[in-house]
Parts: structure tokens; C-alpha cells; sequence
């Protein structure tokens, strides 16, 4: 078990999809692991006394929100095909969260700088276009002040420079947009960060929303593999 | 479907743990609507967590399933949180896996586990928007279903629930389900199926009986109508090696209180403990092949991913099996990394290899239960254990590198005094004092020994039930003895709260004309009255008094051995003569041995139409 040195690090992508968007990053990660374990596939357990399949995730992800773009690492202690990988993970895996592609990884998590969104949003009280109207209007100030919450407590941070916005759209009911916010281990704004600074500063809070990571990217803008 | 969902997702960011609310766990089951003749919803009468470890509903779930005529899905209640947003915005209560509103289902079935979730199933029914009362429900569609082991008194809740299921569920759910598809089909009404359902056995149907009282409130009589039967007779499995067993459990994705696979090795119990109503009601003892067990466990863990298992019964080390099975699951739990738990270990035959086989991986705590503090109580009680083996059984705990030990005990029971109920804390010292005088303890180290002491409360089924239950102050009173006995830091004692355990006793030997009491009860809010952060005494005694019921009358009166129990038309094996005979020997501080020692009578073995052993 908990003897062996590994043979092989795999990063399985995966989509999270539909209602297990409710699980929590916790429980995702528990799931995973039992999900692993069912695949019959020779992972690699954490050394010491009390041995573990090993997970690692790149960016954990809201409770509440969709992604298509998440990743998982863990390791193998005999080599198999990929494809193999990625076939017996689905095999065991609940509806809603997906393996779509599994490779060796190529990037460290800390090399991811930013994170797209599809947001759509609903305020019972505004049409689409009332609700655009005031989106641009809150997002075209020259700064945008809001409190975060970090380890040390509370402390106010200008969003402007993390964040943009585009393909603002509105029908009917809805606003749509691609927001791409700052993302990794130095600095994480979760655009309900932004949605909430909205709400706060003469904006609405969102009766529905939907929010869906499309893209995790690097510095230089490229996809993190 | 769309409604109930986009509903859903508007409010479930705003509360605890939305995960408990959204299904879609591994090993949960999803159907076409239009292939099915018989929609069924499980309801468990508390939160997520609670029901998610119940392994009754395990099992239904998977044998209904297997149907392909039929489709179970899972309903909890939802926390305070969620109710309020619910009833907010319209939402009904839904099935787990479809979200379709349950009022839509054909039969909604209830486990009733404990009584002080009976308001939680008012205000699911409420949820789900049917009327609580099943005279208020005149559809066939949805029939209002409850067993469980509170299901041996139902008269509480006689005045909702449709039908009980008395006993085991494997065979009964089964031609209950057959009964409303054919009566579905014909188009019958709900009178005319409940007349039919009566005839199954096992089956009771509350309102097919009148219930006729003498002036002072006792039952005089109780007589069944439109062909039911006098006597209900609970059903039982013979054969549990051919019992249906599930090779696949939902996963909760949210940690449940028990996560983790769960084989039933045996039913039943051979140790007939006076005040344990599980020890008699479960009767006959009948267990599986080590071979059954090894594989039903197998399939389990390769199914779930589970990296625990636990062999689960109401007294796991009597299983005959034991050593064998854990020679065979060993050959491929060690590999796999999976753990063995056995929870109800006994202290009379706890060895050194048995423990080293639990729980290897992390020494936390040891439980076990004396139940009693002194000799004379114990064989009050029939707990046939003796302080020496108390002892002997923590000394073993701390050679083996234990440090904590925890000690389950009642006060209340029958015949105590303060002397009994001082014992408890004495035998808590010797305990500590056994750690001392073990060479080989772990070294470095103190003891703690924590005494965890309930409030006996008399139940139906059990030689007991003719008892009254302790009063309030007379508990509190007790409590004090032991806080004052206390002599060592090292000792720790916890107690239950006694307005729980009184409205407990209440309740569990309670009659119809409770029901009442507890829909007024409910209307004015109690609804997961097992938490202590939402029940109230008060609401309870005020609803009480408004329906004119006399808690006292139910919970503190002795019953005479003549008098007509709520529940005595219903048999679950123990005849009342044996309950009769240990009552008796119970006050003359005279144990019985056990079932494979000797047969003491007790009547469940006519279930199985033979001797329960060899």
C-alpha cells in the first residue's frame, strides 16, 4: 500500500455539472477519493500510519457554481494508458462530474493567474436590460472598493485591476456576461466577490444565478494543463 | 420537475449544507416516470445526516428498486433553514432523486425510529401539502404508510398514518406494493384497499379498530371491524442467508453520522436485557453464514469505495460466526485498506484478539455498556454482566493502549435506590483505579473515564412496560447523587435531559387519544423535537393541557398485569405471560440466563415454527 514509490502523476479534467454543483469542495474531494478507489485503478496511497489516496486540486471551486474546465491530480503506482484512466474514472464516477481528458501534468497550480465565468443572472424586479443598464453603470467606475475577507480579518481591495467584463447581454429576464476575475494562491476573487460589491453599491442581488467556470489560465493567458 | 429545481436553486445557496437537498449520489437510483406503476417515497422523519445512516432504509430502497414496476426515492425533513424558505416560496417537498412533489407519489411510507420524531412527520405531510389526517386524505393516491420498530405502539399516530407494516419490511413492503398495484388498476377506493390490506399479515389498519375506554382513562377494550383481524401478528424473515441483501448503498456526498458500508449479521437477541425494547421486539434470534455476511460485505465496499465496514446487530460479538468471518474478510479487507468496525461489543466476552481486529488504525475510545452500578440493579435489569468483567474488560482496553474508556448507564430503573445510583460512580473509580494497578498501561498517560447516564424510560414489548418511569424531580434528584459522588478529576459525567426522556415515556405507551396532543403539538412548532436546540417542554405540556391529556397518567403510572395495553392486539412474538414471568423475577432481583443457555419461553420462536437454536 502506503510502501510504494509512485510510477506515474496523472491530472484528470473534469466538468462538474448540474446538481452536484451543491457539493462542497470537502465533500468533492471525499468523493473523489472513494471514486478512486471503486476504478480499481493502482493509485498511489500517502506514506505513514494512517495511508491515503493522494488528491491534489488546482483550484477549488465555489459551492454553488459549474465549472467545465476543473482538475484533479493524483498518482499511479504502475503505468496505464490514459485513455484507460479517463474510461474507468467515468465508470465510477456520479453523474454530473465527468473526466474528459487525462494527462501528466504540465504546469504547477501556481503558475494559474486568472479564471473565466459565464454568469447569468436574475433580479425578480428588473427586466434584462434595467439590470444592464445598472451593471454598467457600477462597473464603469474607476474603482471598485470592496471589503475582502481573508486570513487576518477584513480588509477593503480595489477589484478594477482583477476583473473584466464582456459579452454583457440582456434578454428579457436575464443579464448574461463572461467575467475573467484574478485567480491561484496569491490572490482568488470569486466573482460573487464582485456580484456582492454590485448588490452592495447600488446595485441588485441576484433572486437566480448561475454561475460557470469556463477557463482556468496562466499568466501568459494560456489554458493550465 | 423544472419548477421544483429552479425553485430549489433560487434559495439553496442560503442554507446549511445544500447537498443534503440535491440527490444525485452515487448509487442513487433514477427512472422513467412512465415505466413504473408504483411510485414510492421513503421518508425518514429527520434531517439528512440522521436518515442517511439508517441501513432499514438502505435496504427497502435497493429491494424496491429491484422492482422494475416500482421506483423508491428518498425524503428527509429539511433543516429550520430550508423549511422557512420552502414554505416561503411554495416549495414542496420532493423526492431526492426526481424533485417531483411527493403529494404526487402513490404511497409515502414512514420509518419510525424513535417517538420523538412523530411531529416531524405532521410537518412533512404539512411540507408536502396533504392533510395530516388520514380521514382528510379520501384519494387512494397517496396512501400514508409506517413501520419501524415505533411502529409496535402506533396508537399516537393512529390518526394519520393509514396503515402500519408490523415487523420485518423484506416480504411485507413487497405484497403491500403488489396489493395497491392491483387496486390501482381496478380502480378501487382507499376504504376498499385498506379493508383489503388488512387481511395481509402484518398488516394493521388503525381505522378498522374501535377503541372503547374505562372511566379512568384505561382501555377497555379494542375490536376490529370490516374482517380485520383481532390479532396482528408481526412478520418476520426465516432464512436470512436467502434474505435480500443491497450490493450498492447511496454515498452521501455530505458526511452522514454512520458513512460507511453496514452488513447485518444477525436479528434478534439472545440477552432479553429487562428495560431494551430492540432485545424482544427483534426476536427471534436467527443470524446469517459467516459466508453470507463475508460476501454481502465484499460487494459492498467494491461497490461503494467505502473504506469501512461494520458488522452491525444488536449484540455483534454473540454472533456464533464472528471468528471465522473475520478470518475471511481478512484476506481481502487487509489488501483493500478497509477497516472492520464492530459497534455493540459486550463486556462479558471482549478479548484481546477481538479489539486488536477493531478499529487497528486510531486507539480513540472504548464504549461499553454496564447499563447498571451495582450487582442487585444489574440482575433487576437481566444486564448479566459482573463487575468483575467490567474490569477485566478495561484492564484489557488499557493493555491494549487505551486510555479512554466510556461507561453507558440509566437511572430511574425499577426498585433503584440512591445506593444503586451511587454505584455507578463507584464502579467508575474502580475503573480508574484498574488503570493504575495495570503494569503495562500506556505510560505517560491519565485515564478519563466518562459515564454517560440516560433516563430509563419504560417501553411497550418489554417485561418493563408495566412500570412507571421516575419522575422529573426524582431524576433530577438522582443527577445530583451522582455529581456529588464524583470524587475524581478523572471522571466525567454526562447526563441526558429528563423533560426528553419523560415525553419519551409518554409517548411511547401512549393511545390514541394522544394523536391530539401532537397535532397541537405540532401546529404550534415542534418538529424535530429529537434536537435540543428545537424542542420545547413547554409547547408539549401547554398542548397537553389544551387536549386534556395527562402525560403523568402515561409515563409515571404502574400498570396492573390485567390491564389492556394500547398495543396488546398487536403480537410481535413475546407473549405477555413471559413479560409477566420476567417482571416478576425482575422484582425478586432474579436474572435470567440467555437464549442459548436456556429457553426461557418467550413465545417468538412460533414465528419461526421451531426452536431458535439447533
Amino acid at each position: 500500500m502506503g510502501d510504494l514509490l509512485y510510477q506515474t502523476a496523472v491530472r484528470a479534467f473534469f466538468r462538474k455539472e448540474g446538481r452536484v454543483k451543491y457539493i462542497s469542495h470537502l465533500d468533492l474531494v471525499r468523493c473523489v477519493s472513494r471514486a478512486l478507489k471503486r476504478s480499481g485503478l493502482p493509485v498511489w496511497h500517502t506514506l505513514g500510519f494512517n495511508p491515503h489516496i493522494y488528491t491534489t486540486f488546482a483550484l477549488p471551486l465555489a459551492l454553488g457554481y459549474e465549472s467545465r474546465c476543473e482538475s484533479m491530480d493524483f498518482r499511479l503506482v504502475e503505468d496505464r494508458p490514459m485513455e484507460e484512466v479517463q474510461e474507468r474514472l467515468n465508470e465510477v464516477l456520479p453523474s454530473g462530474i465527468q473526466v474528459y481528458q487525462a494527462k501528466p501534468p504540465k504546469m504547477k497550480p501556481e503558475s494559474i493567474a486568472w479564471a473565466d465565468y459565464d454568469i447569468v443572472m436574475e433580479v425578480d424586479s428588473l427586466s434584462g436590460e434595467g439590470l444592464l443598464e445598472k451593471f454598467q453603470e457600477w462597473l464603469s467606475q474607476p474603482q471598485l472598493i470592496t471589503m475582502k475577507r481573508g486570513k487576518k480579518g477584513e480588509k477593503a481591495i480595489d477589484l478594477k485591476p482583477h476583473l473584466q467584463v464582456w459579452n454583457l447581454q440582456a434578454n428579457p429576464s436575464q443579464l448574461r456576461m463572461t467575467m475573467r476575475t484574478a485567480a491561484g494562491t496569491t490572490l482568488n476573487i470569486n466573482p460573487t466577490l464582485a456580484l456582492d460589491a454590485f448588490a452592495l453599491q447600488g446595485g441588485e442581488k441576484a433572486d437566480w444565478l448561475s454561475v460557470t467556470r469556463t477557463a482556468i489560465l496562466t499568466k501568459e493567458l494560456e489554458p493550465f494543463e | 420537475m423544472e419548477n421544483v429545481q429552479k425553485a430549489l436553486e433560487r434559495v439553496l445557496l442560503q442554507v446549511q449544507r445544500p447537498a443534503r437537498y440535491t440527490g444525485g449520489e452515487l448509487g442513487s437510483i433514477v427512472k422513467d416516470p412512465s415505466q413504473v406503476q408504483v411510485r414510492f417515497a421513503f421518508c425518514f422523519p429527520d434531517l439528512y445526516e440522521v436518515g442517511m445512516s439508517h441501513l432499514g432504509m438502505k435496504i427497502l430502497y435497493a429491494l424496491q428498486n429491484a422492482r422494475e414496476d416500482c421506483w423508491c426515492e428518498r425524503v428527509f425533513a429539511p433543516g429550520p433553514d430550508l423549511e422557512g424558505l420552502m414554505r416561503e416560496h411554495h416549495i414542496p417537498l420532493y423526492g431526492l432523486e426526481s424533485f417531483d412533489p411527493i403529494a404526487d407519489f402513490d404511497i409515502i411510507g414512514f420509518t419510525l425510529q424513535y417517538e420523538m420524531s412523530f411531529t416531524a412527520i405532521l410537518n412533512m405531510l404539512d411540507l408536502a401539502g396533504l392533510p395530516v389526517r388520514s380521514s382528510q386524505r379520501e384519494a387512494l393516491a397517496p396512501i400514508v404508510v409506517a413501520g419501524g420498530p415505533c411502529a409496535c405502539n402506533p396508537e399516537p399516530l393512529a390518526d394519520f398514518i393509514d396503515l402500519f407494516l408490523l415487523g420485518e419490511g423484506e416480504e411485507l413492503n413487497m405484497d403491500l406494493i403488489d396489493l395497491y398495484k392491483a387496486c390501482k388498476q381496478e380502480g378501487v377506493s382507499k376504504k376498499e384497499f385498506l379493508r383489503r390490506a388488512a387481511q395481509i399479515p402484518g398488516v394493521y389498519v388503525p381505522s378498522l379498530y374501535e377503541v372503547t375506554y374505562h372511566q379512568d382513562g384505561t382501555i377497555q377494550q379494542v375490536l376490529p371491524r370490516d374482517g380485520a383481524p383481532a390479532v396482528v401478528h408481526k412478520r418476520i424473515v426465516k432464512d436470512l442467508d436467502k434474505v435480500f441483501y443491497p450490493e450498492n448503498f447511496v454515498v452521501p456526498f455530505t458526511e452522514a453520522v454512520h458513512d460507511r458500508a453496514m452488513v447485518e449479521v444477525l436479528r434478534g437477541c439472545i440477552r432479553g436485557c429487562r428495560f431494551c425494547q430492540a432485545g424482544f421486539i427483534y426476536r427471534p434470534f436467527r443470524e446469517k453464514k459467516p459466508d453470507t455476511v463475508d460476501k454481502n460485505a465484499h460487494a459492498l465496499c467494491d461497490h461503494t469505495g467505502y473504506d469501512e465496514v461494520s458488522l452491525t446487530s444488536l449484540s455483534t460479538s454473540d454472533f456464533s460466526g464472528l471468528e471465522p468471518l473475520l478470518e475471511k474478510m481478512l484476506t481481502w479487507t487487509e489488501p483493500d485498506g478497509v477497516s472492520i468496525a464492530l459497534p455493540s461489543l459486550r463486556v462479558d466476552n471482549f478479548s484481546k484478539e477481538l479489539m486488536d481486529r477493531v478499529a487497528a488504525v486510531r486507539k480513540s475510545s472504548l464504549t461499553f455498556a454496564p447499563e447498571a452500578g451495582t450487582q442487585r440493579m444489574r440482575d433487576v435489569i437481566n444486564k448479566n454482566v459482573t463487575e468483575e468483567e467490567v474490569l477485566r474488560t478495561c484492564r484489557t482496553a488499557f493493555e491494549g493502549g487505551y486510555t479512554n474508556v466510556k461507561l453507558y448507564f440509566m437511572i430511574g430503573l425499577p426498585t433503584e435506590t440512591d445506593e444503586d445510583v451511587a454505584g455507578i460512580i463507584h464502579l467508575a473509580q474502580k475503573v480508574v483505579e484498574e488503570f493504575y494497578h495495570t503494569p503495562n498501561r500506556p505510560k505517560g498517560r491519565g485515564v478519563n473515564v466518562t459515564v454517560s447516564v440516560a433516563c430509563f424510560v419504560p417501553k411497550p414489548f418489554t417485561p418493563f412496560e408495566f412500570e412507571p418511569q421516575d419522575g422529573i424531580e426524582s431524576l433530577r434528584r438522582k443527577q445530583k447523587i451522582l455529581l456529588e459522588t464524583v470524587k475524581s478529576k478523572k471522571i466525567s459525567v454526562k447526563y441526558h435531559d429528563s423533560p426528553t426522556s419523560f415525553l419519551e415515556a409518554a409517548l411511547a405507551r401512549g393511545d390514541r387519544k394522544m394523536c391530539a396532543m401532537i397535532e397541537h403539538a405540532w401546529r404550534q412548532g415542534s418538529k424535530l423535537d429529537g434536537w435540543s436546540d428545537y424542542f420545547s417542554m413547554e409547547r408539549w405540556e401547554e398542548a397537553a393541557q389544551a387536549c386534556g391529556i395527562d402525560l403523568g397518567f402515561y409515563a409515571n403510572r404502574s400498570r396492573s398485569y390485567d390491564e389492556v395495553m394500547p398495543w396488546d392486539h398487536l403480537d410481535y412474538g413475546v407473549s405477555k405471560a413471559f413479560l409477566i414471568r420476567e417482571n416478576q423475577k425482575a422484582h425478586s432481583d432474579a436474572a435470567t440466563p440467555n437464549c442459548r443457555q436456556h429457553c426461557s419461553g418467550c413465545g417468538a420462536n412460533h414465528l419461526l415454527g421451531g426452536a431458535c437454536f439447533g
